[in-house]
Order: structure tokens, then C-alpha cells, then sequence
């Protein structure tokens, strides 16, 4: 480095770039965030005057008419195991940025644009499921507005889904960038970040969908 | 070895920083911004004090006819709500945007366009909730918006509308620049600038900022689902649909109570810089100092519930919570027997910065003390929700925050602006406000123990008040009198206070190894750190020779009472000034050597920019299109939103591919 | 002299004023303290109050002592040198760790014993008493006290804004909200408690004063425009003075006779008089007559003995016999609980019609007016709405517009005409012509006139 290089930017007390403390600080915020709507979640199970429920069936005379349990496990399931996977093709791109060029990284299974857009495909596939699954609840009668159930879960997993959508968005941008110019190790930490978000909101998926989904 | 130190007295200093509104719309210097947070705070200062004297004009006798019961709740809503969030939070935010990169021998923050966003989204919100007053529908629900008081069919104007979304702006505001904090005080220190040799200002900062990324989020969802019941018919706070209105009081106060940690904090660390400084002594128990800040913010979030204690939770809950908030005073007592004990064999200089820590030890002290009271709930559901309770936290805010506060504007603001503030002026302010302090707040306690409840904008004639009432006015009027007074000072030291010099009052950390005002650059070469006080290593080695400095050797157990005065006087003390304690030297420009630009030095400043003024402008007029939505004009509020958000995102978008500074690769 | 010695003369002068001011409003009379010892519950806090007033201030003293005497001695000095510098003693850190933890166990541990003394439920026997909060006024109920109406409709005894408690006796609140929270409080008997939709909490207490009494409560969780002006009364009485009282009201109001409703010339006798009402085979825990001899001083740990003093078993009448007490005579209430809100001075009235209002009219103008839509008046069949206060015996209460008024002609005119003028935000229509009213946002066209409303305030007045 010249001497004005290093004049002009000392290296960082940590050796970590700025962006990626600051990343953590804000997914620290976000815990707090999705920790306040799942409780407010928990606090409200139950407590619904009217159906629907989401375990249990509702009758006469709570109920106009007999309304079934409205989770749907199978299809959850399957979204949370597309957004599993999700995680894993994110790893794969971070990798392929890093070691771009390097061997064992050629081919389609060594493309970091691969990996980026599986991921976002995986992360748009969720957001399919999700858009079936608030639509048939629509159908059956369970709107924000309808129960407390209704609002919690609908806030819940809306502001869940809005973050997968942020991902998207962000990972789609990353794909145009190496599309342009190509993504190589010294951008690492431009994928890198982008990870870091996206695994967060893999793992707070996995609390959302033990503790609503699961648990009866 | 801090290198930059000692260096000549500079006057005034013109580093090529350009002048002119339009240098300062665009700015992205910390210390700019600081400057900005400061004035801005002080303003909106004046407006939340004239809202509490209108108050205090209305309720100065029985039966009062000064403003309508409808007024007057607006009036305590947005005295609270602006006092916290428009007043001492940022004046807070102002120091730290000033002092963390200085006092951590940093040229900038993290991310300094960043940093002007956080600004500019206060300046915006704080603009945008004032608003309301404009159309008569100033907040009313209060500061701490009690659903389901704040859902639509209990307050069906547009006054809660402002008030939750102006939160929501401010809490932008909040977070940005929290993330940018903790991002500069982890990663931007000068080399040797180890976590323990930290100033103590900065230390609470960096705590008070994991304070504001933990809290902030937990009030974001609660005004989210109040949002959502008044917009879109949720049902988070509808008791017809079984809501629990305690959903709200638990979400509130679990921001709520870490919140007076983001109030009180700041001060604590202002204090402890101001009183080693003029007692010429380090700080005593710097660790212990530092434990006990991060143990009242770990703490700060297991005590919510004592807000409490009147909504029926039950006894284990109560005794719970009555614990931990006992606990907490522990940590606090500390800090102030170390504040006590660093004066203690020290040389005491009482300008007007050390009066106002001095009073802020001495008046926190009956503060913490109601606060244990409160603490035990049997006692609580007696006082809380009387006039009691409004002296105690006045006591930890007024005599607390505000007074620390002050204290750091005297001291800080010769670094900030070149000048000293005037100490005679300075001491009218200070006693007034400490006269005005006690004389509004102490009888408020006997009023609230007497029987009068808070937030009533009248009483009857007979119960026993009208003294004490009359005490706390005569007592705001004074306050306001040495709002003024301050005021005057400020404006008075623009043409008159004296030239300050590199470092008036011979402080020991790095901020004043720089001209006053610093350069854009701050330090011309990053300062190597060696210890906690690296200044006065330079000035006073033979203090220092025996102390090592080192990460886990600052203490010795021999603690000299009565303070032997052997030794020679130094010739930096302040001869024949006992009370201005000013180094003679050090008040009048003694060289006229002016500063080299960064352009000079090969220092990259980043580029000016207008872009996060933009995407702030833009973020509150999309939350303001909501307004819109009570108005029963969704599809207009729904153009609003996503008209204002594409020209946001737009905007963002050219702030985030513009480079930041000039590539020296 | 020290620099600048003219604002610290100020200061020395101002805190010499502070003083002198504060010995002197200390002497005053404070009705509404909390240091009133007229419950068991009161008395209790109170011995808390006093181990945290004691150790704060002794806390208080030594900290200011220390700080007061550090910055005299160590104040500059001219030709001082510089200090030495310390920087810390774990000695000394440790003491003052330790120290105020064991002031903290010395003030928690009785603090939870009385949390759990406090929140235990309440004795079996206790009298229940409702209360219900509304923007902005109250509702006391009183379940066990029921009985039938002519048209076999079961009601309760209920009144707003008074509340009337045996002395001697364990009272049981169950407080609810009918729409946002309140806090019911009265300083004088016991700490505050919530008023929250869908959470029902408790509060018992016992009062134990010797003498009837008469003491102010107030709303004190924030609730919207008029929450000052949520105030009300809270009467104890003896154990007899208490049964007569509840006899009375559960006797339709005397007043009720204008509109027609067949009831026998002497029904004021009989309203005193005791009755067998349904609600003593309906609850077991009714607690009229022989009962109340059993009441004593009711929570057995009480702490200490404290200043009430049981009513003795001969001071109860195990039969009521004396009809006289239908409410807190009026000549006896303290001057701090007669308000002195003085009348809105836009508010315009021709206080020389009152003296000719005519009952008989002013309940016909009642019984088919607006009133309807929010007022019940037992026996009155067309009055049976629940929204705004019961007003059966509006006539016998001591106050108007949740304890904001006296209640009299002058003032029950005015709040007739325009509710709104004389309390800010009130739900209740305007009904003087010619008045604006702020609900309709209208000049009111079709209303009363001022002799129509002193007709009405002479009805509601019979009211007793």
C-alpha cells in the first residue's frame, strides 16, 4: 500500500469491514423485532372469540358454521424445507464468490450466478407458498381482521414474508452486479452480508414455524 | 504516546470547510451533524418547555382556566414525547456524533452519509409530529399511549395518527445511528485504543447504543399493530375481540424502561468526564465505572413490569419485579459513590460544566432514591400515578440528564465551537436552573403523597395543594427564566466568548489534543494510545511515571484521604483562577497558525451529499401520506406511499452506488 | 468572597424562601394523604412507607453529608499542587456494593411479605362491591343486594359516582372497565388499583375508622378529555347507617311516584324500612342484619392494631330499625368534598325558574324524552338504558358529574342544558335550545327551554 492509502484509512480496530459489524448490530435489532411479534403471538393462542382456529376446529355456537383447523402442515412444511435449502445454495454462492477461478469451482456447480438464483428462486418459491397459503385462508374465512389469530399470524408471517422479499430483492441485485461486472473473491463481502441476513431469516422461519406450525 | 498532543493553541480555525446553508444541507461530517443534532435539540428545547410553563400556568392554582382539558392533554403529551425524543435524545445524539470519533482517535464515523440520514429523519419526524399542533390535532394519548385509549374508537382523530407515526420516523432516525455507533466504536479506535482505556463518555454511548438496537425494535412492532387496528381493523388492542390491553403495556415498557437507560446514560458519561477533569484526578474505579454502566443496561430490560404494578399481575410478578428493580440501584449507588470519590483529594475548580455534574450527583442521588421506593410495590400503588412519581423521574431526567447535559455543553462547547460559553452568565443559568429544579419538583412530592393524581389539567379548590402547586410553578418559571438565560449565553458567545484554545480546561483526553473547532480530518495523524489519559501522561509524567496504565494495572488499594499537598505546583495550573479555573494561556489565541487542508494532508474526506436529505425528506412524507388513510382517502394515501417510496428508493439508490470519497488507490 | 457571589446570594435567599414555604404548607390540612390510617390495608403500607422514608434518608443524608463536606475540602486552593492520582480501591467498591444490598434485603423482605398479604383473596364473608369504570364516571354495584321490579325484572343496588362502605367490614372490588383503563383510588383507604377490559382485577380492604367518614377518590390511569374530572365520593358508615342506606336503594326512588306507577302512600316508610329483597335467598353471602355482628376488624395479621377500632357488637343493630339514613347527610360532609368547580361562564341559566319547576311534568318530559336512550330509573318502565348513570336515586347523591359538582338545582340545570360546557367531552347531549351541541355538531333546535329543565331538575331533585 502507498503511504496515502494508509494515511488515508487505518485498518479497522477488528480487521472486519464496518458493513459486516453493522450487519450483526441490525440482525441483534431484528431478533428483538421478530421476539416481540412471536410473543405477541403466543400471548394471543387461544384467546381468539371466534373461528377460525389454527389447531382446532370451531362449531356452534362460537362459530356460524362448523369451521375447520386452518393450518396446513403439509404445505408448510414443504416451505420451510425449500427455505432450508435456500440456506444451503446461499453457502454454495458465498463460496463460489470466494474461490471464484479457483479449482473445483468451474462449471455450473462452481457459478456463483447459479447459486445466487437458486437461492432466489428457493426464496420465491416460499414466497409462493405463502401467497397460497394467506390466499385459502381468505377463502375460509381467516382474515387480519377476523380474530385475534387472524391478526397475529397474518402480522407474524407478513413481516416474515417481507424480509424474505427484501432477500429476494437484495439477492437479485447481487445477481445483476455479477451478471455486469462478475462477482469475485474481493466482493466476498457483499455476498457475504446478504448471507448473513438471509440465514437469519432461515432461522427465525424454523422458530416461526416450530412455534405456530408445530406446536399445538 | 498520544503524538498529536500539546500542539499549539489555534483561533478560529478555516480548514478549507466550505460555509453557507447549502455546506451544511449536505454535510457529512460528524461534527457537523453534531452541531446540527445540538441546535436542533435545544430548539425544540424551548417548545417542550413552553408547553410544560403553559401547563404549570394552568395548574398554579385550583380550578385553572389558562387551557381546555383537551388542550392541556395535548400539552402534557407533547411535553413528555418531545422532551424524550426530540429533546434529550439527541442532545445525547449531538455528543455522541461530536465526540465518539474524536475521543476514540477516529477521522470519521463508520458511515458518515448514514450519519447525516439519522439526522436529517429527526429533523423530518420532529417537524412532521409538531405538525399536528398547526391543525389542532397535537398527540393526546399521552407519551406512553395507553390502548386501547389510542385506538380509533376512543380517539378518533388524526391526533394519535401523528404521534405513532412520528415515532415510528424517529425510531429510523434512532436505529441508523445506533448501527453506525456501534460499528465506529468497535471497529474505528486508534491504535492502542484498547475497550478499558475508552473515555467513559464513550463507554456509555457504546452501551446506550445496544440499548437503542435491542428496545427500539420492541416499540416498532407495538405502534406497528396499533397502525394496523387503526388503519386496517386489526384486532391486536380490540377489547370486543378479547384483546388483552396489556399486550400494549408490556410491549411499551419493555422499550420503555431501557429507554430512561437511553435518557440517563449519556449524562452519566458526560459527568464522568467533566468531574476528573476539574478535580484533577482520573476517574475512580474506571472498571467498576464500566461494569456498572452495562450492568444497569442488562439489567434496564428484566425491570419493565414495575411501570406496572397497578394493572393487577399477580404477586409473583410484583415481587419479581420489585427485586430486580431494587437490584438495579445497586450499580447506580456505585456510580455515584466512585463520582464522590473522584473528587474526593482532588483540586475541585467549580466552573459552571463541574457545578452542574456536581448537582447532577446530588440531585440523581433523591431520584434513585424515590426510585427504590417505587420499587417496593405495596408503597408504588400509593404513589405512582400522583404527583410523586412526576418528581421522581423529573429529579432523574431534569436534575439528572438534563443537568449532566448542560453540564457537557459548558465543557464541550468551546471544542464544538472554538468559544467558551461566559461563566458569569453561565453561573446565573446554573443557579436558577438548580433553584428552579428543586423548587418545581420537590413539592410535587408532597402533592402526589397528598393525593393529587398526575395528568389532570385541573383540582379542586380545598385538598390541601394549592401551596405546592404554586411552589412547582413559581419553580417552572424560573427554569424558564434560565432557559433564557442560557439562551443568551450561547448566542452572546458567537461574537464574544473567549478564543478557547486546543484545550481550556486541561482535560485528559484526546478531543483536546485538537484545535477547537477540529479540522474536517480531526486528527492529522491517527494519535497512537498508551493509556486511558493520555494528555495528561504529556503534562503531568511525574503523576503518571508510577501508574501503569496498562489494561488491568490501574488499581491501587491506598486510597489518600485528606489529600497531602506535596509536590511543585505545575505551571499549566491555572494561577489566581480558582473558580474559572481557566488556563490564562489557553484563552486568547496565542498563534494564528492556520490549519493545512485534507486535501493538503492526502486525507480523503467523503463527498458532500444532498441524497440521505432526500430519502429522509421522502421517508416521512411516505409514512405522512398515511395520514391520509383517516381522512378516508386511501386510494390518494396509497399514491402518496408508493409515489414517496419510489422517489426514496430512487434516491437511495443514487446514495448507495455514488462512491463515498475520492479513491486514493 | 468567591467569584460571582450575586446568583449564589440569589440561590441562598431562594432555598431560606423554599424552606419557610414548605414548613408552612406542611402545617395545612391534607385531607386526601395517604398517611390517613383508616384501613388495615392502609396501615400496612404505611409501616413499608416508613422503613423506605427512614432508609432513604438516612441513604440521603450520608451521600449529600459526603458530598457536601468533599467539595468544601477539596475545593482549589491557590498554590495547590496537582492531586495525586488514584485510581480506584476494591475496598471501598465492595462496601458500597454490599451495603446498600443489604438495605435492599432489608427493605424486600417485608415488601413481598406484604405483596402477598395484599394480593391474598379476600375473606369469604366480604362484601362485594362492583366497580365499573366509564369515560368518565363510575359505577358501584352491589350484587349481593338484589330484588325484583314490579315488572319481575331482577335488579341490582347500584350508584355512580358515591360509594357507600360499612365500617368494620371486609370490602371485596372487583373492578372492570367498560372501555378503557381507569385506576380507582382513594388515597385515604388504599392503594390504587387498574380498571381494565378483560382483565378483572381485585382489591379488598377493610375500613376501620371509628367515625363515618366521608373521603374523595379519583381516577388516576389517564382516560381521555375529562380524566380530572373522574372523581367520586366514598362514604363509610356504620354497619346500621349501611344496611338502612342499601334498604333504600333497593326500594325504587321516591320520585318514581310521578310517572304513575301504582306504589302505596306510605312507600317512603317502606323504602327505609327493612325488607326481605331476593337477593337474600338468591346469595348466601348476603350480609344485611345478623350477620354484620360478626364483622370485626377482618384480616387476622393485620400488623398492628392501628387506630380503628372494631364496632362493638351492641353497636350494631342486629334489626334496623332507624329509617333515617338515606345518605351521607350533606351537613356533615367535610368542606374538601363538596366541590367548588365553579359554573362555566358561557353557560347561561334563569336560576328564578327553578323555584317553580313541577316534578310531575319534569318526569313526564324525563320518562319520554332523550333520557331514555341512556338512563335507567327503576320503576319507570320506559328507563332502562345502562349507558349513562343509574339514576334511581340521583336525588340522594351528594354530587353531580362524577364528583364535579354539588348536586343541586343550580347545577343540575345547567348540566340538563349543556353537559358538555360544564365537563369537557361528556357523552351526553345538549338539551337547552338555542345551545350548541358538540356531539351533533349542531345548535340544538329540539330541546328544552330553561323552565322545562327546571321541571326536570325538580323531578330528578324528588329523586331520593
Amino acid at each position: 500500500m502507498t503511504a496515502v492509502a494508509s494515511h488515508a484509512h487505518p485498518p479497522t480496530s477488528t480487521g472486519l469491514d464496518h458493513r459486516k459489524i453493522a450487519i450483526w448490530a441490525f440482525i441483534g435489532s431484528e431478533c428483538m423485532l421478530f421476539a416481540s411479534l412471536i410473543s405477541t403471538y403466543l400471548i394471543y393462542k387461544g384467546r381468539s372469540v371466534v373461528g377460525p382456529f389454527p389447531h382446532e376446529a370451531c362449531n356452534p355456537p362460537v362459530c356460524a358454521t362448523h369451521l375447520n383447523p386452518i393450518l396446513n402442515i403439509p404445505v408448510t412444511s414443504f416451505s420451510t424445507f425449500v427455505l432450508l435449502m435456500s440456506s444451503l445454495a446461499m453457502v454454495l454462492a458465498l463460496a463460489a464468490v470466494e474461490n471464484k477461478g479457483k479449482p473445483g469451482y468451474e462449471g455450473l456447480l462452481g457459478s456463483s450466478k447459479f447459486w445466487l438464483i437458486s437461492t432466489a428462486v428457493l426464496g420465491i418459491t416460499f414466497l409462493g407458498c405463502q401467497a397460497y397459503e394467506f390466499t385459502s385462508f381468505v377463502h375460509e374465512g381467516l382474515t387480519i381482521r377476523t380474530n385475534l389469530f387472524g391478526s397475529s399470524f397474518f402480522t407474524l408471517t407478513g413481516f416474515h414474508g417481507a424480509h424474505v422479499t427484501a432477500g429476494v430483492l437484495w439477492l437479485i441485485t447481487l445477481l445483476a452486479i455479477d451478471i455486469k461486472r462478475g462477482l469475485g473473491p474481493k466482493d466476498a463481502l457483499l455476498v457475504d452480508i446478504a448471507a448473513l441476513y438471509w440465514h437469519f431469516v432461515d432461522v427465525v422461519w424454523i422458530a416461526i414455524f416450530t412455534l405456530v406450525y408445530l406446536i399445538k | 504516546m498520544a503524538t498529536a498532543a500539546v500542539s499549539p493553541s489555534y483561533a478560529r480555525t478555516s480548514s478549507g470547510s466550505p460555509s453557507g446553508i447549502w455546506s451544511w444541507l449536505t454535510t457529512v461530517d460528524h461534527k457537523r451533524i453534531g452541531t446540527l443534532y445540538l441546535y436542533t435539540a435545544l430548539a425544540w428545547f424551548a417548545v417542550g418547555g413552553t408547553e410544560a410553563v403553559i401547563m404549570r400556568m394552568q395548574l398554579q392554582g385550583p380550578n385553572g382556566r389558562v387551557v381546555s382539558a383537551e388542550v392541556f392533554n395535548q400539552l402534557f403529551t407533547m411535553h413528555g414525547t418531545t422532551m424524550i425524543f426530540l429533546v434529550v435524545m439527541p442532545l445525547s445524539a449531538a455528543f455522541f456524533n461530536f465526540l465518539i470519533p474524536l475521543q476514540i482517535g477516529a477521522r470519521d464515523v463508520a458511515f458518515p452519509r448514514l450519519n447525516a440520514f439519522s439526522y436529517w429523519v429527526y429533523l423530518f419526524g420532529s417537524l412532521f409530529m409538531n405538525a399536528s399542533w398547526l391543525v389542532g390535532m397535537a398527540p393526546n394519548g399521552g407519551w406512553f399511549g395507553y390502548a386501547p385509549l389510542t385506538t380509533l374508537p376512543y380517539s378518533p382523530g388524526l391526533n394519535i395518527d401523528f404521534w405513532m407515526l412520528g415515532l415510528q420516523i424517529l425510531g429510523v432516525s434512532s436505529l441508523a445511528a445506533a448501527f453506525n455507533f456501534i460499528t465506529t466504536i468497535i471497529n474505528m479506535r486508534a491504535p492502542g485504543m484498547n475497550l478499558m482505556r475508552m473515555p467513559m463518555f464513550t463507554w456509555m454511548a457504546f452501551v446506550v447504543q445496544f440499548l437503542l438496537v435491542l428496545a427500539f425494535p420492541v416499540i416498532t412492532i407495538a405502534l406497528v399493530f396499533l397502525q394496523f387496528d387503526r388503519f386496517f381493523g386489526t384486532n391486536f388492542y380490540t377489547i370486543t375481540q378479547g384483546a388483552d390491553p396489556l399486550l400494549w403495556q408490556h410491549l411499551f415498557w419493555i422499550f420503555g424502561h431501557p429507554e430512561v437507560y437511553i435518557l440517563i446514560l449519556p449524562a452519566f458519561g458526560l459527568v464522568s468526564e467533566i468531574l476528573p477533569t476539574f478535580s484533577r484526578k482520573p476517574i475512580f474505579g474506571y472498571p467498576v465505572m464500566v461494569y456498572s454502566g452495562i450492568l444497569i443496561a442488562f439489567l434496564g430490560f428484566g425491570v419493565w413490569a414495575h411501570h406496572m404494578f397497578a394493572v393487577g399481575m399477580g404477586p409473583i410478578a410484583d415481587s419479581v419485579f420489585s427485586m430486580t428493580t431494587m437490584l438495579i440501584a445497586i450499580p447506580t449507588g456505585v456510580k455515584i459513590f466512585n463520582w464522590i470519590f473522584t473528587m474526593w483529594g482532588g483540586n475541585l475548580r467549580f466552573t459552571v460544566a463541574m457545578k452542574f455534574a456536581i448537582s447532577l450527583v446530588a440531585l440523581f442521588t433523591i431520584g434513585g432514591i424515590s426510585g427504590v421506593m417505587h420499587a417496593s410495590p405495596p408503597a408504588d400503588l400509593q404513589q405512582t400515578d400522583t404527583y410523586f412519581i412526576v418528581a421522581h423521574f423529573h429529579y432523574v431526567l431534569v436534575a439528572g440528564s438534563l443537568m449532566g447535559l448542560w453540564g457537557g455543553i459548558y465543557y464541550y462547547f468551546p471544542k464544538i465551537t472554538g468559544r467558551l460559553l461566559s461563566e458569569k452568565i453561565g453561573n446565573w443559568h446554573f443557579w436558577l436552573t438548580f433553584i428552579g429544579v428543586n423548587l418545581t419538583f420537590m413539592p410535587m412530592h408532597w402533592s402526589g403523597l397528598y393525593g393529587m393524581p398526575r395528568r389532570v389539567y385541573t383540582y379542586d379548590a380545598g385538598q390541601g395543594w394549592e401551596i405546592f402547586n404554586l411552589m412547582s410553578s413559581t419553580g417552572a418559571y424560573l427554569q424558564a427564566l434560565a432557559g433564557i438565560i442560557f439562551a443568551y449565553n450561547i448566542f452572546r458567545s458567537r461574537t464574544h466568548g473567549e478564543i478557547a484554545g486546543n484545550d481550556p480546561w486541561e482535560a485528559p483526553s484526546l478531543e483536546w489534543s485538537i484545535p477547537s473547532p477540529p479540522p474536517d480530518y480531526n486528527f492529522e495523524t491517527i494519535p497512537t494510545v498508551t493509556s486511558r489519559y493520555p494528555l495528561w501522561d504529556i503534562k503531568h509524567p511525574e503523576l503518571t511515571a508510577s501508574v501503569p496504565h496498562s489494561r488491568h494495572g490501574d488499581e491501587r488499594n491506598d486510597v489518600s484521604l485528606g489529600g497531602k499537598h506535596v509536590g511543585a505546583f505545575h505551571d499549566h495550573m491555572a494561577a489566581g483562577t480558582p473558580e474559572g479555573g481557566l488556563n490564562p494561556n489557553a484563552t486568547q489565541a496565542s498563534s494564528k497558525v492556520s490549519l493545512k487542508t485534507a486535501e493538503e494532508l492526502g486525507i480523503p474526506m467523503p463527498y458532500p451529499t444532498i441524497k440521505p436529505l432526500w430519502v429522509a425528506l421522502f421517508m416521512t412524507l411516505m409514512f405522512a401520506s398515511l395520514l391520509l388513510i383517516h381522512k378516508d382517502k386511501l386510494p390518494l394515501a396509497m399514491a402518496g406511499v408508493v409515489t414517496f417510496a419510489t422517489l426514496m428508493t430512487g434516491f437511495l439508490y443514487a446514495w448507495l452506488t455514488a462512491p463515498l470519497e475520492p479513491h486514493h488507490h | 468572597m468567591p467569584f460571582h457571589p450575586r446568583p449564589r446570594r440569589l440561590a441562598q435567599l431562594a432555598l431560606t424562601v423554599a424552606l419557610v414555604a414548605f414548613l408552612a404548607a406542611c402545617g395545612q390540612d391534607h385531607p386526601d394523604t395517604i398517611f390517613h390510617h383508616r384501613t388495615d390495608v392502609n396501615r400496612d403500607v404505611d409501616y413499608l412507607f416508613k422503613i423506605l422514608i427512614y432508609a432513604g434518608t438516612a441513604v440521603f443524608i450520608f451521600v449529600e453529608a459526603i458530598l457536601v463536606w468533599t467539595l468544601f475540602k477539596f475545593r482549589a486552593r491557590p498554590g495547590q499542587p496537582e492531586p495525586e492520582h488514584v485510581h480506584g480501591n476494591t475496598t471501598l467498591e465492595i462496601a458500597w456494593t454490599v451495603i446498600p444490598l443489604l438495605i435492599l434485603i432489608v427493605i424486600g423482605i417485608p415488601t413481598v411479605k406484604t405483596i402477598f398479604k395484599q394480593q391474598a383473596a379476600a375473606r369469604s364473608d366480604a362484601l362485594q362491591v362492583e366497580v365499573i369504570g366509564h369515560q368518565w364516571w363510575w359505577e358501584f354495584r352491589y350484587p349481593q343486594f338484589t330484588m325484583r321490579s314490579a315488572s319481575g325484572k331482577l335488579d341490582t343496588v347500584v350508584t355512580a359516582n358515591e360509594l357507600y362502605l360499612p365500617l368494620g367490614k371486609t370490602v371485596n372490588f372487583t373492578l372492570k372497565s367498560r372501555d378503557v383503563i381507569h385506576s380507582f383510588w382513594v388515597p385515604a383507604l388504599a392503594g390504587k388499583r387498574d380498571l381494565i377490559a378483560n382483565h378483572t382485577n381485585y382489591l379488598w380492604y377493610t375500613p376501620d375508622s371509628t367515625t363515618s367518614d366521608a373521603f374523595n377518590g379519583a381516577c388516576v390511569e389517564y382516560c381521555g378529555t375529562s380524566h380530572a374530572n373522574m372523581r367520586f365520593k366514598a362514604f363509610t358508615v356504620s354497619q346500621a347507617d349501611f344496611d338502612s342506606w342499601v334498604a333504600h336503594q333497593e326500594a325504587p326512588a321516591e320520585g318514581a311516584v310521578a310517572v304513575g306507577t301504582p306504589i302505596s302512600p306510605d312507600s317512603a316508610a317502606k323504602a327505609a324500612a327493612p325488607r326481605s329483597p331476593l337477593g337474600s335467598q338468591i346469595d348466601p353471602n348476603k350480609n344485611l342484619a345478623a350477620g354484620s355482628t360478626q364483622a370485626g376488624p377482618t384480616v387476622p395479621s393485620s400488623g398492628k392494631a392501628g387506630v380503628g377500632v372494631p364496632p362493638s357488637p351492641g353497636a350494631v343493630n342486629t334489626q334496623v330499625t332507624q329509617a333515617g339514613f338515606v345518605a351521607f347527610p350533606r351537613e356533615k360532609m367535610p368542606a374538601y368534598t363538596v366541590p367548588s368547580t365553579p359554573l362555566p361562564a358561557a353557560l347561561k341559566f334563569d336560576d328564578n325558574v327553578l323555584a317553580s319547576g313541577n316534578a310531575a311534568n319534569g318526569a313526564k318530559l324525563v320518562a319520554t324524552g332523550m333520557c331514555i336512550a341512556c338512563h335507567t330509573v327503576r320503576g319507570v318502565p320506559t328507563m332502562q338504558a345502562t349507558v349513562g348513570p343509574n339514576l334511581t336515586h340521583v336525588g340522594s347523591r351528594t354530587t353531580i358529574a362524577a364528583g364535579l359538582y354539588p348536586n343541586d338545582p343550580r347545577h343540575l340545570a345547567r348540566w340538563v342544558k349543556n353537559a358538555n360546557e360544564m365537563k369537557a367531552g361528556v357523552g351526553m347531549n345538549t338539551f337547552g335550545i338555542g345551545e350548541y351541541d358538540p356531539i351533533t355538531k349542531s345548535t340544538v333546535k329540539i330541546g328544552f327551554t330553561d323552565a322545562q329543565i327546571a321541571d326536570i331538575v325538580a323531578y330528578l331533585s324528588s329523586l331520593k
